[in-house]
């Protein structure tokens, strides 16, 4: 449709064009021939104008030459009556006309002249000169002056009788006057030329050039160029026949009418030429108004036809712009019904996964329940059930966790939980995961710490926790058996002094992705595979929460991925630094000052320095235990000691150094085995005086814990068996709605030793409380979601009762609400620890050990 | 945008609609021609009549000296609101009246007011009178010494040229370099570089014309004279006849009657040559290896300023090397000039300093003015080294009194007519007698 829209817009400018051209043609044709016959005109108007100028000046140089010839007989005429004409001759003086006057008695070759000397006729030639009034006229020549001239001769006659001649000199300068001053307004040229000699007898002044041709005949052919011997040829024969002629040719690059006008019957000549230019005056400025009016009609034509291409072009422009806005609009409806049907699509597979991934543990549970049934009789059968059952509640747990909490984040619910935390921890909590995971795929686990500056940093660990295990257990479950999975830390540079800028990258040689899946790995509900059709299990949550989560935090995550060469997952994040970095405190006391690294990794090494730099104690680093042994070896009293030995363990012969170095350095001083491998070789050194292993990566927050761990490793033994106890004997007051999670838990608490009084709701928990005696129970074990009144509200009556106890008895929140924000809320209510269902007895046992002895 | 453009349209549409209205209003009004139709043209302005060999060029003329020329006339019409009117005059043949007697007889009865002359004819006409003494100008007061000496007539100072006239050898050097000659220094390296072209196949080695062979003779003759030291006791005793114009000459003829007769010159062509025309043609066409012409005839391209070949410029040979002859052309005022005082004007202006360093800037010429420096072509170096040595002679002088320039051309032109070296010398006997009467 819109490419026959053009066509027809451009059939439509054609068939515009055709009639635009045709007027354009027309009107050119008008023009021209109105200018052609206006030249036409014009030329002819030329040449008549000029002839009639140069007849003019014919007229008037014939006029003068009548009267000097006129003139001259009257002057013979009073010399006939004188009776000595010779002196009225000798005295005569000349003018500006007459220049010379002689006299030659008849029967005599010599007479006398105005200018003194001997007059004779011989240097005159009278047969060229023509005739004026009857009076022979000579050829021009140069006169005694310098200026070109000619003579008259008239007979001087008295009573009939001839009695001589007389001659008057007359100079063509005299003529000068009566021609025209700037001929043609000074653009034309104009000679006389003396028509025997073919001399330039009179030439204007000011004017011309030497090229100008001032000379004679030739001299003006070659000047203005006039080779044709056609023309040539035509203006000898004028002036051999005395007749005029008018000729086109051009002078100094100008169209010019050339002439040579006969003069008194052809002894003279006006010759020249005057530019058409110069004659058509009028005609250039007909031309150029023309030529004004034709360019204005043009302008007007084409800007007419420019504001109506404009127009056409805008209006299909708007046409197309409507017809492509038209087409936007189906697309992105064809685009929304798209996403729309995928999102459907989505869905639809979404619940088929769940429906498949819920069912699955729900038929293990309710299968193995039915089974459990059965053989109640057989103990061993019961725990391997109950382990089942156990199993695949968990998976249903972690299922219905993920679910929430996508639904959660995108809800935008989720709010994030900071607190102090150490890189230390987070490592080694998500190694005590991942490794266990790693090694039973035999696959090698590498953690890698390079570059950090700062290990206390603010953040919500338990989510930071979550992308990791998220990107890490990933990586163990689409790697296969014995491949290679690397976990780094990476320092970068800080952008800013109160935020430590981290890159986590999780890298693995497995099984990759595809380029299409790379699309939509964080989005919602996909899966690289469908559940019902794979062995690998999982809600597909995992990469969109991760990545939610990463931007919750203001940070990036990016994917590189190959089939069959393995993935990298990198997270960028920033986390600011609390304002106490460093314990020195600490480190004062536990007495260490320098510490003495065994270790030939240089990145270790580097690790180690900058990670104690703040703390203020000297790291000395050697590459060999030898070195070090000898280091001790050559000690004396006047060093300083070593407080601290690290050791790394893939140093070779490392353990056998450790062993040496025990020997050889006072027992006071601990040696720790820096290693991310624990071999029972290593467990069995460790059992010596001071000696510990150091998790790998190196923290000092590790470091730190570790000196702890072994200032205070005489004490563990005594300590878990206290714990071991704790709960023996201890009465708690339970506020629980569901039955079987109260009997659940009462049964728990038996087993341990304690009692449980349960009670429905929160109100009947505030009045049992209130009924008790002080001290009756050890601490209140209170659900949050009850009927009548739920957890928070009782939890709150508690506090607010006027007993000495309400504040000191402490609550313990149990609760299936398991998010931060929950744990936060029962923290407000006044509960002292937030245990999540379901119950971990570990977990619960660890906090009533936590509240009860701080009441204690 | 739609609306914006549309706006866009109409305004422009708007603007030029009422830039077409403007254009067009003014063809409405008219002016009221009153009742006399004619327009009066201011009277034209005061004239002067300048007798010269040139005609007034219009702007862009091809001649680089005329325009020069022509500037300063410009510089002087501007100026003084005078109108410089020419009267020229060029010799149709040799049987023709020359430029210079057609200038006695303009000059003699009074023809005009301004008159550009050769030395001869300024000597003469101030003998007769006929000659404003100029050393009252401005103008005057700044010319080198070699101006002034060149034209004092009497005590009077008649004529002042626009350019020190430095005449001279124009050498094709690419065919003196394939016949392996050196340029001559002296009448015997001459003659002999002249035998040699003429052995390889340069039929007339010297091109030459009516006017300007004494040139040779001047070199030879006067170079000790101007060179020596002792010029002006030399000079004073030639004025009183103790000494003899031809005893300085006779070599100078000599010279001139050898390259005749071995044919290095071709005396008869020669005879009815005029200046440049005549040789011009064969020295461009490589036929004439050795021309003699004046200092701006190498600038001007009209003339040799554009050569085929490598074009070098050296003075005449004689017994001191190289001479440069020096003359010049000079502009006078008629004594009984209808616009003398005009005339006078006109003059200062156009010999003012600045109008002689234009002059000398456009031409690259050697100026009158002491004052003004002249950057010269490199043809032209080994003339200009010369003079700027100070060795040179004159072609002219109006403390001789006999008339060098004229008299010494016409008594060339008999040698070259077939007289005899002892007639010539006769002829200048004769004339220095005639001369020492005066």
């Amino acid at each position: 449709m819109v490419k026959n829209g053009n066509e027809e817009g451009k059939n439509k400018g054609f068939s515009l064009l055709l009639p635009i051209l045709l007027v354009f043609f027309v009107l050119a044709a008008v023009v021209f021939s109105v200018s052609s016959k206006l030249t036409r005109e014009m030329s002819a108007s030329a040449i008549q104008n000029l002839s009639e100028s140069l007849d003019l000046l014919r007229c008037t140089i014939e006029t003068i030459l009548n009267k000097e010839a006129e003139f001259q007989q009257l002057v013979a005429q009073e010399i006939a009556e004188l009776r000595d004409p010779e002196e009225y001759i000798r005295s005569y003086q000349r003018n500006q006309t007459m220049v010379k006057m002689s006299l030659i008695r008849v029967g005599k070759t010599e007479g006398v002249s105005s200018t003194g000397e001997v007059f004779t006729e011989e240097e005159l030639n009278f047969a060229a000169g023509g005739m004026v009034n009857g009076l022979h006229v000579s050829q021009s020549y140069l006169n005694y002056m310098g200026a070109w001239a000619y003579t008259i001769k008239c007979p001087v006659e008295k009573d009939g009788q001839v009695l001589g001649s007389l001659y008057i000199e007359y100079i063509y300068d005299s003529l000068d006057d009566a021609l025209p001053e700037g001929f043609y307004n000074g653009n034309a040229l104009l000679y006389i030329m003396d028509a025997e000699s073919e001399r330039m007898v009179l030439k204007p002044k000011g004017m011309g050039e030497r090229n100008a041709g001032h000379l004679n005949l030739e001299d003006f052919y070659r000047a203005n160029e006039i080779w044709e011997q056609d023309i040539r040829g035509e203006v000898s024969s004028c002036l051999e026949t005395g007749s005029n002629i008018m000729f086109y040719h051009d002078i100094q690059g100008k169209d010019s009418l050339n002439f040579m006008w006969s003069v008194n019957g052809g002894t003279i000549f006006l010759v020249g030429y005057v530019p058409v230019e110069a004659i058509q005056q009028e005609g250039k400025t007909v031309n150029q108004n023309i030529l004004i009016v034709v360019a204005v009609m043009l302008i007007a034509f084409f800007v007419c036809c420019a504001l109506f291409f404009v127009n056409l072009r805008q209006q299909n422009k708007i046409r197309k712009e409507q017809e492509a806005e038209r087409e936007m609009h189906s697309q992105q409806l064809a685009e929304a019904l798209q996403a729309a049907q995928a999102a459907s699509n989505s869905k639809t597979t979404f619940l088929s996964n769940m429906s498949h991934d819920i069912r699955t543990p729900m038929n293990a549970v309710l299968g193995f329940t039915t089974l459990l049934a059965r053989d109640a009789d057989n103990p061993e059968k019961v725990r391997d059930y109950t382990k089942k059952i156990m199993a695949s509640g968990q998976h249903l747990l972690s299922l219905i966790n993920d679910i929430l909490d996508v639904s959660k984040i995108e809800s935008g619910k989720v709010v994030l939980n900071l607190n102090k935390f150490t890189l230390s921890d987070l490592v080694v909590s998500v190694d005590a995961i991942v490794r266990p995971m790693a090694q039973a795929k035999n696959q090698n686990f590498h953690v890698e710490v390079m570059g950090i500056r700062h290990e206390y940093l603010m953040g919500d660990m338990m989510r930071i926790n979550q992308i990791l295990l998220n990107l890490l257990s990933n990586a163990v479950k689409y790697t296969q058996e014995g491949g290679d999975i690397w976990f780094r830390i990476i320092g970068l540079k800080q952008r800013s002094n109160q935020y430590e800028h981290i890159r986590i990258e999780v890298e693995d040689n497995g099984y990759g992705m595809t380029e299409e899946y790379l699309k939509t790995i964080f989005d919602a509900f996909t899966r690289a595979e469908n559940s019902t059709t794979n062995k690998v299990q999982g809600t597909g949550l995992g990469m969109a929460i991760t990545k939610n989560i990463v931007e919750l935090m203001g940070g990036t995550i990016e994917v590189f991925s190959e089939v069959d060469q393995g993935s990298l997952f990198r997270v960028d994040l920033e986390f600011r630094m609390p304002e106490e970095q460093i314990d020195r405190q600490f480190w004062r006391e536990s007495g260490i000052k320098q510490i003495l690294a065994v270790d030939d990794d240089v990145n270790t090494c580097e690790g180690i320095r900058s990670l104690m730099k703040e703390t203020g104690i000297r790291v000395d680093i050697v590459s060999d235990g030898e070195e070090a042994l000898s280091l001790f070896e050559e000690q004396n009293s006047e060093q300083e000691e070593y407080h601290l030995i690290i050791l790394d363990y893939v140093l070779k012969n490392s353990l056998q150094t450790a062993r040496q170095l025990r020997e050889a350095v006072d027992d006071t001083v601990p040696i720790l085995l820096l290693t991310d491998v624990v071999t029972d070789e290593m467990e069995e050194l460790s059992c010596m005086e001071n000696m510990g292993i150091l998790q790998k990566p190196f923290f000092v927050s590790s470091l730190k814990e570790k000196i702890l761990e072994l200032k205070e490793e005489q004490k563990e033994e005594k300590r878990s068996m206290e714990e071991a106890d704790m709960l023996v004997g201890l009465h708690f007051l339970a506020a629980e709605d569901n039955e079987i999670n109260a009997e659940i838990l009462a049964e728990i608490l038996e087993m341990e030793g304690a009692t449980c009084e349960i009670v429905e709701n929160g109100q009947l928990a505030v009045k049992r409380f209130q009924d008790s005696e002080a001290g009756e129970f050890d601490a209140i074990l209170m659900d949050v979601q009850m009927p009548v009144m739920n957890g928070y509200e009782a939890s709150r009556a508690i506090r607010a009762l006027e007993r000495e106890d309400a504040n000191l008895v402490p609550i313990i929140a149990m609760t299936a609400n398991a998010f931060a924000e929950d744990e936060k809320e029962a923290l407000e209510a006044g509960m002292d620890v937030h245990v999540a269902k379901p119950i971990d007895m570990e977990l619960l046992k660890k906090a009533i050990k936590q509240c009860v002895q701080k009441n204690a | 945008m739609k609306r914006n453009f549309g706006g866009n349209v109409k305004r422009w549409t708007a603007v030029c609609l009422a830039a077409l209205i403007a254009l067009s209003l003014p063809a409405c009004g008219r002016e009221d021609p009153g009742k006399n139709l004619l327009t009066t043209k201011a009277k034209d302005k005061k004239t002067v009549r300048l007798y010269s060999p040139m005609e007034k060029t219009m702007a862009g003329g091809e001649n680089v000296a005329r325009t020069a020329f022509d500037k300063t006339v410009a510089m002087a019409e501007e100026k003084l609101g005078i109108r410089m009117d020419y009267i020229t005059y060029t010799a149709d043949d040799y049987q023709d009246k020359t430029y210079d007697d057609v200038a006695f007889d303009r000059a003699r009865n009074d023809m005009d007011d301004l008159y550009l002359l050769n030395p001869d004819v300024i000597r003469k006409l101030a003998e007769e009178g006929k000659l404003v003494d100029l050393s009252g100008l401005d103008c005057a007061k700044n010319l080198r010494e070699v101006v002034k000496i060149a034209n004092v007539v009497d005590g009077k100072l008649v004529g002042i040229p626009q350019e020190v006239v430095v005449y001279g050898l124009f050498i094709n050097e690419d065919i003196f370099k394939d016949c392996g000659l050196k340029m001559p220094n002296t009448p015997e390296e001459f003659l002999e570089c002249c035998r040699v072209l003429k052995e390889n196949g340069y039929e007339t080695p010297v091109g030459a014309n009516r006017w300007w062979l004494e040139t040779f003779v001047f070199a030879q003759a006067y170079a000790d004279l101007y060179n020596g030291g002792n010029t002006e006791a030399e000079i004073a005793a030639l004025n009183s006849g103790e000494k003899k114009y031809s005893d300085y000459m006779r070599s100078g003829f000599e010279f001139l009657q050898e390259l005749i007769d071995k044919g290095y010159i071709d005396a008869k062509k020669a005879y009815t040559s005029e200046a440049i025309e005549g040789e011009r043609p064969d020295f461009l066409a490589q036929k004439t290896p050795i021309v003699m012409a004046y200092w701006s005839a190498a600038n001007s391209e009209t003339f040799y300023g554009k050569t085929d070949f490598n074009m070098t410029v050296i003075g005449f040979p004689s017994s001191r090397g190289q001479m440069p002859v020096v003359s010049m052309t000079g502009f006078c005022v008629g004594t009984n000039a209808e616009n003398k005082e005009e005339a006078l004007d006109m003059l200062e202006v156009m010999l003012s300093e600045e109008a002689l360093q234009e002059y000398a800037k456009i031409n690259r010429v050697i100026s009158p003015s002491k004052n003004i420096e002249t950057d010269c072509i490199p043809a032209l170096k080994p003339l200009n080294d010369r003079i700027e040595e100070g060795v040179y002679v004159l072609g002219a002088n109006a403390s001789m009194k006999l008339e060098q320039w004229g008299n010494t051309c016409l008594v060339v032109r008999e040698l070259l007519g077939g007289a005899t070296v002892e007639e010539c010398m006769a002829e200048l006997d004769r004339l220095q007698e005639e001369s020492m009467k005066k």
